[in-house]
């Protein structure tokens, strides 16, 4: 992954852009921070990080107009945050430490002027520990000790001044400037700044011309050399929070210049602007605003109540409708960055394969971002990076690539004409899923197809690959789609009716020859094979795979109306609906957070499912919604209750299924009896009750517990406890090493007791599987070696 | 590389063959290039070991995936 695909991707989410009462303010005040500290009582930290931007705190503080009032989003609501009010409260009751300077440097730079911008320019550069002189007419401060007091206390002025005096500002009087004077001043300082808001100070007395009053906005600077001015501004323009910006900008400057640096350089980003954030804040309703008895000094409560009714200005859209993006507590910019360093990793951990691997890639992200940045095809980028590199862990994809491959086996997959023809013009692709679920209404599909289509149906039952491409591994991607279209091109190349949605997206991408349609804008044309409604209410889901397929969004309502069934739209669907977790296989690699995708959308929807994808309805099935498959209406094989509760099967029970249905079809439609060796009988096995669930956490299968049994019964098992009638066998017929307890029955069948795995090899088990990385060899470089 | 797991018990298994209770020995056991000595019970006389579940389903699975993510 090069620097500009994560830069491109950085520039799209803008959350952490700076919010508009920020990005607005000439000082760049964290005023959202701010509000947040006060909220939660953190007075100190919030004057902590009022100073952090605000030059000379003590008069700032209290001098701020708050220019944020204009762009706070709250002020549509009902009224701007005050944060000139928690401005004045972190100075009266947050505590602060002496400024500290950094080490004194040779540097030297005169002042001129003692109103707020001179000394908002002495407090920076003093700080920076440049030797600071600053020349006054009259008493320093005087001209904000004649602001009145409920403006500016006496005491802030006071404050200051001894601020800056333990910060060795050095302060000179002088009785009267002069043209001459400055012009002296200019030959003895490296920089000079000129504070013309002090009214003892004029433009006409220091012999400064109209043309040498035309300043950079950033930096200050006059046209003349080495100096640097803040004007005054009628009370109109907000004079305090200029001033200060003004200072703040020339002590940058001249801070530049003392170091030998150009002033102007990379300042962009001071300036007061619009920022890239798109802030939704949460709608909430209005919130008057605080008013304190006595608005120079709010009480805790007080400042507290207004902190309050700060929106907190994010993005963060996408975290609200993903739980993918939730759970890893940061935001989509984040993560990229990680997830760049994740693969840019040499040594050391790679601490974010979880991460690309648990995002379902199902592009809702997409949808709702403003500027439309993609998690999935990132992480897609990634996963194709980590197994191009053999970075990828094997045990994230491994047990759905070994179901494709079984899917794809011989065993299992098969093409065949509409019995009696020699030609056809349809191919029906139920795909490897719906037949593992519902073989009896797969079938049924397949014999309305073919008594309602012209031209005869083929049958196609096989894998489309997507878990190949999902895991991140073309050449086995290449390899399945190969396979696919030899298969087709040999059957006369028919249309393609796709049963699944997630196989569609797969033909688009990896197989665009092929024509293709959906089962259900088909079906929708053909006579309805069921009359009957049901009178519950469904909510209708549709697959994230289907989200901008049009035809089948609106061919699946039309069906539905048609039948006259009754649904409802959940909170999100069409271009917008959500994931169920099997997308990208993130279910797969991360269990945990697979079954949250699930129960997020089950929430979503509250009452009976109707799906039209079968991972869709039995992923939700099993995260507790009951719920049907478009199918059980349309072919009910069962009563509503019993097909709103059929559960989900297991991982053998799909394998089984898959079986069945083939044997079934080839049995009852084309008169083909399996051959000798698909019927090697299975040791008759009987499992604990209590250890099926986790048999299908571990992913450990009906087969694998019968090949040890098999293995077993032939060369007897490693371990056993005799008085108790038990043993233990292992073996390791790939990759992974499984071990089966169990008890012989008297009549020849076995009794499971227990069954675990491991990747590791320990010695003295016997079996085939080689070390792991054999393995990685095996799936990364895609040899297929199951 | 040595790694020191809790004792691992050998729950009243003996091996089938040698009809001898199992003994605890350090073993080699390896994944994805890496290996570890670690004291597991076995058979003294044909060298089976043996892998309990909870070994099984926590520490080894934690280095498993560990390993993978190197």
């Amino acid at each position: 992954m090069d620097q500009e695909t994560l830069r491109e991707f950085e520039s799209r989410c803008t959350q952490e852009e700076p919010p508009a009462c920020q990005s607005f303010c000439p000082l760049h005040v964290e005023a959202r921070t701010l509000a947040g500290q006060v909220a939660a009582g953190k007075v100190n930290e919030a004057r902590k990080t009022l100073e952090r931007h605000m030059p000379i705190p003590p008069l700032g503080g209290w001098l701020c107009e708050g220019p944020c009032k204009e762009h706070c989003l709250r002020k549509d609501l009902d009224q701007a945050l005050d944060l000139p009010l928690l401005e004045r409260f972190c100075l009266r009751a947050g505590r602060t430490l002496p400024p500290l300077a950094l080490p004194a440097t040779p540097h030297r730079a005169a002042l001129v002027g003692s109103g707020l911008s001179s000394l908002a320019a002495a407090w920076e550069l003093t700080r920076k520990g440049h030797r600071i002189c600053l020349f006054h007419p009259g008493p320093p401060g005087a001209s904000l000790r004649a602001l009145p007091p409920e403006l500016l206390p006496p005491e802030a002025t006071d404050e200051a001044l001894k601020q800056l005096a333990a910060l060795k500002l050095s302060f000179e009087e002088i009785p009267k400037v002069s043209p001459l004077w400055l012009e002296r001043l200019c030959l003895d300082f490296q920089a000079v700044f000129v504070g013309l808001d002090d009214p003892a100070l004029s433009a006409e007395s220091l012999g400064l011309r109209p043309e040498d009053l035309l300043l950079n906005d950033i930096t200050r600077e006059s046209p003349r050399k080495n100096l640097f001015l803040a004007l005054p501004q009628p009370p109109s323009k907000r004079p305090f929070i200029e001033a200060l910006s003004a200072g703040k900008k020339a002590a940058a400057s001249v801070d530049r210049v003392l170091n030998g640096v150009a002033p102007g350089t990379a300042r962009e980003k001071e300036a007061a602007g619009p920022t890239r954030l798109r802030a939704f804040p949460e709608t909430e309703r209005p919130k008057p605003p605080s008013r304190p008895a006595d608005p120079l000094r709010p009480s805790p409560e007080e400042a507290g109540e207004e902190a309050r009714r700060c929106l907190n200005c994010n993005c963060l859209e996408c975290l609200k409708k993903c739980v993918y993006l939730r759970h890893y507590r940061a935001y989509p910019k984040k993560y990229a960055r990680e997830i760049y360093n994740n693969i840019s990793t040499v040594f050391g951990i790679r601490k974010a394969n979880s991460m690309i691997n648990s995002c379902a890639e199902c592009g809702l992200c997409r949808e709702i971002c403003p500027s439309g940045a993609d998690m999935g095809s990132f992480c897609a980028q990634a996963r194709l990076e980590m197994v191009a590199d053999r970075h990828m862990p094997v045990s994230a994809h491994e047990f759905a690539l070994e179901d494709m491959l079984f899917s794809n086996s011989p065993e299992i997959s098969f093409l065949r004409f509409q019995p009696g023809l020699e030609k056809i013009r349809w191919l029906f692709f139920p795909g490897c899923q719906l037949p593992a679920s519902m073989p009896e209404a797969a079938g049924a599909v397949y014999a309305h197809l073919c008594s309602g289509l012209d031209g005869g149906v083929g049958l196609f039952f096989s894998c489309c690959g997507a878990p190949a491409r999902w895991s991140g591994r073309p050449a086995l991607t290449g390899r399945v789609a190969a396979g696919i279209r030899e298969a087709w091109e040999k059957a006369g190349r028919p249309r393609m009716i796709l049963a699944c949605a997630s196989c569609r997206l797969f033909f688009r991408a990896e197989l665009p020859e092929i024509e293709t349609v959906t089962l259900w804008s088909i079906l929708k044309d053909l006579p309805c094979p069921s009359e009957k409604a049901e009178p519950e209410r469904l909510a209708l889901h549709d697959p994230c795979a289907s989200r901008h397929d049009r035809a089948t969004l609106e061919s699946v309502r039309a069906i539905l109306n048609r039948l006259g069934q009754a649904t409802e739209e959940p909170p999100l669907s069409g271009r917008l609906t959500r994931c169920c977790g099997y997308g990208g296989l993130a279910d797969q690699a991360n269990p945990a957070l697979g079954l949250l995708y699930a129960r997020q959308r089950a929430e979503d929807t509250g009452q009976p499912l109707l799906a039209y994808c079968i991972m869709c309805r039995d992923r939700l099935r099993a995260a507790g919604l009951p719920g049907l498959h478009l199918l059980d209406l349309l072919f009910p094989a069962s009563t509503f209750e019993a097909a709103l509760e059929r559960p989900s099967p297991g991982l053998s029970e799909r394998r089984e299924k898959r079986l069945l249905f083939r044997r079934g079809l080839l049995r009852k439609l084309w008169g083909e009896s399996p051959p000798k060796e698909e019927n090697m009988p299975e040791p008759p096995l009987e499992i604990a009750e209590e250890l099926l669930p986790r048999l299908e956490d571990s992913r450990i299968l009906r087969s694998d517990l019968a090949a040890v049994i098999r293995h077993a019964a032939l060369h007897g098992p490693l371990f056993a406890q005799p008085e108790k009638g038990i043993f233990l066998a292992a073996l390791r017929p790939r990759q992974v090493t499984f071990w089966v307890e169990y008890e012989e029955r008297p009549d020849g069948s076995y009794f499971i007791r227990n069954a675990w795995r491991h990747r590791m090899l320990v010695p003295g088990v016997p079996g085939e599987g080689a070390e792991s990385p054999a393995t990685l060899e095996g799936f990364a470089a895609e040899g297929g070696r199951v | 590389m040595e790694h020191r797991l809790p004792e691992i018990k050998a729950g009243g298994w003996i091996c089938r063959k040698c009809r001898k209770p199992l003994e605890s020995r350090a073993v080699e056991i390896t994944y994805m290039g890496s290996s570890f000595k670690v004291e597991l019970p076995g058979c003294p006389e044909c060298g089976f070991t043996f892998i309990p579940p909870e070994l099984a389903e926590g520490k080894m699975l934690e280095v498993e995936k560990l390993l993978e993510d190197k």
